[in-house]
């Protein structure tokens, strides 16, 4: 049976698994297995008579996940959508200056392969933070001492240090920090003083478990109000212990799929739902991230590394708090991200915080104002890891969260009452309300009052979802698989929605806003939304990449006929849309858009021949994930779901272009641009003695790959309103590269020289799509676009967010420089014991940029 | 010299590893106490039959792979261009981690032309870049080849209609963890060695960056765009001193070679060689009948590497 002379990565790939297989094989009597095989075929889980390179790859290398395992069957739209877990943040204040009476250490695994037990590591967790947060990595020294448990100055080394010698006695004897942050001066935290934490909240990374209950009590809306109450379309109360919460669900894609493997899936606490961060402006955060994975790096499941790296994704954040590749810790090691939640212009705008715009709840129907420029207020956002070499496949293993900012303008509260809505409801206090008045009621409001509650003072979620989409592959046993060795990209058959499959959610007849987020590795999505007859529904966009658009962009549109526009891995669209709209049926959610592989998608699918069926998705004449993928089930409001619905949120059809402003975009000004530092990206094939497409050129230079202590460029603030540029970037790869930019946001001036399309006209920007394999709408070779870098300073990114074209070293290092500031960081090496720095390349534009584009270069009218 | 650090805590590594090395080979040692969970062990990699330069057959997985850290590339001998930089790059990493080499760590370069690159010709090859121990040249039948690099990542998946047109990227990987990470000929060898020496090893290493400070750091060469070009290009053959590596050491080559012949070998040496210019020919016996690779360089970059070759063994004249 075993061909050696075709490639079949289907019959070998298995193989470690046959053990498993086999042993629930014996659960069945001979006569089943031969229909379990049966059932297999019928499913489509038996393609191996196919030859792994046909015209569809996917999922990539891999052969079809199937949907019936042990005989029972993932059938679409039969699971229930999950909805996002909040972490719960804290108040810092309560813990400054205490240290817990008896601190608890990190639990330590069992095992080198295994990873702490669930209830311990929950009871860890939910301890105050011990060691208290400081400025520098914490490498202190002194001797712990338990008669004198309120030194703050214990020797604390990684508590898991005596088990990885035991586990790596090659090491020999070593000494591992318990903060893995690199230590000294390069990595302290910048303007630690300026920005004192004032709220906190602890997670570890590790295996997939069954939800213990942690948070169920750090529910901002405590399973007792609106849809999360009982009653509510929310409502959970998993494992049936008449107390409402998460605590018993376990990591299945779907109910009839097995619970993924702890080595297989990886998340933030080792639970679902996926969790979500609720932030606020002026509410800076420390984020403690502990690394809970196996000390054998080797029990990963076949993908993933144990060392990790967390990425805000788009935060105007401090370097050493952004999550550089190179800037990783080890398991038993916590980092400590220091997120200032400030609004970019901090420095040079609005300084005496006096713009009402400018602000974020305070608990009580008004706005605690904060310095900065409003119109950089941001919204949307998820935080991954960005492990150097192997983001791709620990972000597919579950290294994801999403992070809502909430601000005076996006504040998540929409009027209960029209009196609120005009700025004159109560507060929990007793106060007027005025932070709950509407912009649509009184222009002089900054609350656009966006679909999504009003039971909450701020972060009501009822009708305001997080959606994480993104492809899966599994094995037979149904638990998760990646295909490390092919870097073009990497494709799952199935389709997930907040990590179910297919699933069905309930909506009610009025307005949601839906944040969607495409989390896939390599799948660039078009996404339809169409009712059961096939009608397109009508929406609207609100939000690109997390931000607030100048105005609201109807959807569908003639620029945009069928379907939203290409969404790239990264990429977050924020819509609008109105379920009280004529509707015949369930409301879909489609994929229109095809790949055959990982390189880039091959062409949108017309959306009637996939509701037809004459497009067959079918692994053979079609790629399995184009198509229906997340069904809305219409229901009216009241306690039967068949009265009508109260709904006073804002209607985006007063904010389309030449309405109402959602926000102003930031400008700049003529002389900026004019005087801008040019630096041109081109993403492309090497061209010197060979032809592959993993390379970056930098200003007309060599094509590079990733190179942590090289920095190819380096903006240099003179002042603080920050240093202008013109980035240009550019594919000629044929190949589709979303391009990333960490830290600062751009706005793209054009798109292959041309004006780009309203929905980013009128948008910031941290993706940035260039290449592709032809004529597919809403793409282009070259992106030209404006950035503005200022307040924190050190090493980011810009890489490929087709993350495995990203970990196959599409990436570069650029720092942010300080006015006076003439070398850049030294790079950071870890190692279980901690850091190296190594002396930092440059290459030799990273000052003066590309001076020959900005000669070429024509400013658009400002 | 870049990654100064990592290269000095490299070599003071070395007495250490002979330590372990010996105690493996005295069976003292515990292994690594590494529980096999990865899907990509000799289930999935084919056991193929390879012979290698001296003749001797192994099988890929059970003889070459298992157990070991490795560095795995695809060449054919007769190429011109890609090849020669790779192997040389590769070469570098070789010097870095050398007492380790053929103990712990094992480079592997496979031929994808076996018609051709017979165990003789693997043999010549490999005497001509002067490799060492630990760093085999392996040839088998075509077909297995092709299933190998299909299984590594390493086969061009858009079509292969001449050689030239492989995947010039290597693999780099540790069977026992099942980590496995490509890399390009352009890395920088510091940063291959760290990988293969420390990541996939699994080996101490000191900390070297404790209570840095940023008065501390040291300012950098402003380098020009003919620097980069010599440091990522150039820099894996020849030096700027006396000293032959691959290829001769460039001190002085301004004033020894005239300038229009300089430029054009800079930039077409395979037509040059092809024409049977006689100082290529000479140059091309000397220096073991390695080949001078086509860089695919435009003419102010010519310009600009002779330039900075000239003000390197010239102070007083100024690149421009």
């Amino acid at each position: 049976m075993k061909k050696t002379n075709n490639f079949s990565a289907k019959e070998n790939a298995e193989k470690p698994f046959k053990d498993k297989a086999c042993k629930a094989g014996t659960l069945f009597s001979k006569p089943l297995s031969a229909l379990t095989v049966a059932i297999a075929a019928l499913t489509g889980s038996v393609l191996t008579t196919n030859p792994v390179y046909a015209a569809f790859n996917i999922p990539t290398d891999l052969p079809a996940s199937p949907l019936t395992i042990n005989g029972k069957t993932a059938a679409p739209f039969s699971a229930k959508m999950v909805m996002f877990e909040e972490f719960g943040v804290k108040n810092y204040q309560d813990l400054t200056g205490e240290v817990p009476a008896m601190p608890q250490l990190p639990p330590v695994a069992g095992g080198c392969d295994s990873m702490p037990n669930g209830a311990d590591l929950d009871s860890f967790l939910s301890q105050t933070l011990f060691p208290l947060p400081t400025k520098q990595a914490n490498e202190n020294t002194n001797a712990y001492d338990p008669a004198h448990p309120e030194d703050d100055d214990h020797y604390l080394e990684n508590a898991w240090e005596q088990k990885v010698e035991d586990c790596y006695p090659s090491l020999g004897d070593i000494h591992s920090n318990t903060e893995g942050r690199p230590t000294g001066e390069f990595f302290e935290h910048q303007r630690y003083e300026d920005f004192p934490s004032k709220g906190y909240f602890q997670t570890a990374m590790t295996g997939a478990r069954t939800n213990g209950g942690l948070r169920d009590l750090n529910q901002r809306h405590q399973y007792s109000k609106g849809e999360f109450a009982p009653g509510g379309l929310y409502y959970i109360d998993a494992n049936g212990d008449g107390i409402p919460g998460t605590k018993g669900v376990d990591i299945k894609m779907h109910p009839n799929l097995p619970a993924q493997d702890p080595h297989k899936v990886w998340t933030f606490d080792g639970t679902l739902p996926p969790k979500l961060l609720m932030a606020r402006y002026g509410e800076t955060l420390l984020f403690r991230h502990y690394n809970a994975l196996p000390i054998d790096e080797a029990a990963n499941g076949g993908f993933g590394l144990h060392t990790i790296s967390t990425h805000e994704h788009n935060g105007h954040n401090p370097a050493e708090s952004d999550g550089f590749a190179g800037a990783f810790f080890y398991p038993g090691q916590y980092y400590d991200y220091h997120w200032p939640m400030v609004l970019a212009g901090h420095d040079s705008v609005n300084i005496g915080a006096t713009d009402p715009w400018a602000g974020a709840p305070n608990d009580d129907g008004g706005n605690t104002l904060v310095r900065g420029d409003w119109r950089e207020t941001m919204s949307t956002h998820w935080f991954h890891d960005h492990m150097v070499d192997f983001t791709a496949q620990n972000v597919y293993k579950g290294n994801a969260a999403m992070m809502n900012y909430y601000s005076a303008i996006d504040r998540g509260r929409e009027p209960a009452t029209v009196t609120e809505a005009q700025g004159n409801g109560t507060s929990p206090s007793g106060h007027r309300a005025d932070g709950w008045g509407c912009n649509y009621a009184n222009p002089a409001s900054p609350n656009l009052c966006l679909p999504s509650g009003s039971n909450l003072d701020w972060g009501n979620r009822d009708y305001d979802v997080n959606l994480l989409v993104a492809d899966k592959a599994w094995d037979k046993a149904g638990q998760l698989k990646f295909n490390i060795f092919n870097t073009d990209g990497f494709l799952g058959d199935h389709m997930t929605v907040n990590w179910i499959y297919k699933p069905y959610m309930e909506v009610r007849k009025r307005k949601y806003r839906f944040r969607i987020l495409n989390g896939s590795v390599s799948r660039i999505m078009k996404i339809a939304i169409v009712d059961s007859a096939g009608n397109k529904l009508k929406y609207h966009m609100i939000g690109n990449d997390g931000n607030l658009m100048e105005y609201a962009i109807p959807f569908p549109n003639t620029e945009s006929p069928e379907a939203l526009p290409q969404q790239s891995i990264a990429e977050r669209y924020d819509i609008i849309v109105d379920f009280s709209q004529p509707i015949i049926g369930n409301v879909y959610f489609v994929n229109i858009q095809e790949h055959t592989n990982g390189r880039g998608p091959s062409k949108v699918i017309p959306l009637a021949s996939i509701l037809s069926g004459a497009y067959k998705a079918d692994y053979k004449n079609g790629d399995p994930a184009v198509g229906k993928f997340l069904e809305l089930r219409l229901k009216g409001c009241g306690a039967n779901g068949t009265s009508a619905c109260t709904d006073l949120s804002m209607n985006p059809a007063d904010y389309e272009p030449g309405k109402k402003n959602l926000v102003v975009r930031p400008k700049f000004t003529t002389e900026e641009l004019k005087t801008a530092k040019h630096r041109s990206f081109e993403f492309v094939r090497v061209v010197t003695t060979d032809n592959k497409p993993w390379a970056i050129k930098t200003d007309g230079g060599l094509g590079l790959n990733a190179d942590m202590s090289s920095v190819s460029a380096a903006p240099q603030s003179t002042g603080p309103e920050g240093s202008v540029e013109i980035w240009h970037i550019k594919s000629n790869a044929g190949w589709l590269h979303p391009v990333h930019v960490h830290f600062e946001e751009g706005q793209i001036l054009y798109r292959d020289g041309k004006t780009p399309p309203s929905w980013e006209k009128y948008a910031r920007k941290d993706m940035y799509r260039v290449g592709g394999p032809g004529p597919l709408p809403d793409l282009s070779q070259r992106v030209d676009m404006a950035i503005r870098v200022r307040e924190f300073a050190g090493t980011y990114v810009e890489h490929c967010h087709n993350t495995q074209h990203e970990d196959h070293a599409m990436l570069l290092r650029w720092d942010s420089m300080h006015p006076g500031q003439t070398i850049p960081l030294p790079s950071p090496e870890l190692g279980w014991e901690g850091v190296t720095y190594n002396q930092t390349s440059t290459l030799p534009s990273y000052l003066t940029g590309d001076t020959k584009a900005a000669k070429d270069f024509i400013i658009p009218p400002q | 010299m870049k990654k100064h650090n990592v290269v000095r805590y490299l070599q003071g590594k070395i007495y250490g590893c002979l330590l372990i090395c010996v105690m493996f080979a005295l069976g003292a040692c515990p292994t690594w106490a590494a529980p096999k969970d990865s899907p990509w062990g000799g289930d999935y990699f084919p056991n193929i039959e390879l012979t290698d330069q001296d003749g001797k057959k192994h099988k890929f997985y059970d003889g070459l792979i298992k157990d070991k850290v490795v560095a795995i590339n695809f060449i054919y001998t007769h190429c011109g261009d890609s090849c020669p930089v790779e192997t040389a790059n590769l070469k570098r990493v070789y010097a870095l981690l050398e007492d380790r080499m053929g103990k712990d760590i094992f480079f592997y370069s496979i031929s994808i032309d076996p018609k051709h690159d017979t165990p003789r010709v693997l043999k010549e090859y490999s005497e001509r870049f002067k490799v060492g121990h630990g760093w085999t040249f392996l040839t088998g039948k075509k077909a297995d080849t092709i299933l190998l690099r299909k299984k590594l990542g390493l086969y061009n998946s858009e079509g292969e209609k001449k050689l030239s047109d492989h995947n010039t990227n290597f693999i780099i990987g540790n069977d026992n963890s099942g980590r496995w990470v490509k890399k390009t000929p352009y890395d920088e060898p510091m940063t291959l060695a760290w990988a293969l020496g420390y990541s996939l090893s699994k080996n101490k290493i000191m900390p070297g960056g404790k209570h840095a400070k940023y008065t501390d750091a040291k300012p950098l060469p402003n380098i020009n765009k003919a620097e980069e070009m010599f440091r990522y290009r150039c820099s894996s053959c020849h030096s700027l001193g006396r000293g032959s590596g691959l290829g001769p050491g460039l001190y002085g080559v301004t004033l020894q070679r005239d300038r229009t012949w300089l430029k054009r070998w800079i930039k077409e040496p395979d037509k040059m060689l092809a024409e049977k210019d006689p100082i290529a020919i000479d140059l091309y016996n000397r220096y073991n009948k390695v080949l001078m690779p086509n860089l695919r360089l435009n003419d102010s970059d010519v310009e600009a590497l002779i330039d900075y070759l000239d003000s390197t063994a010239n102070p007083n004249r100024h690149a421009h």
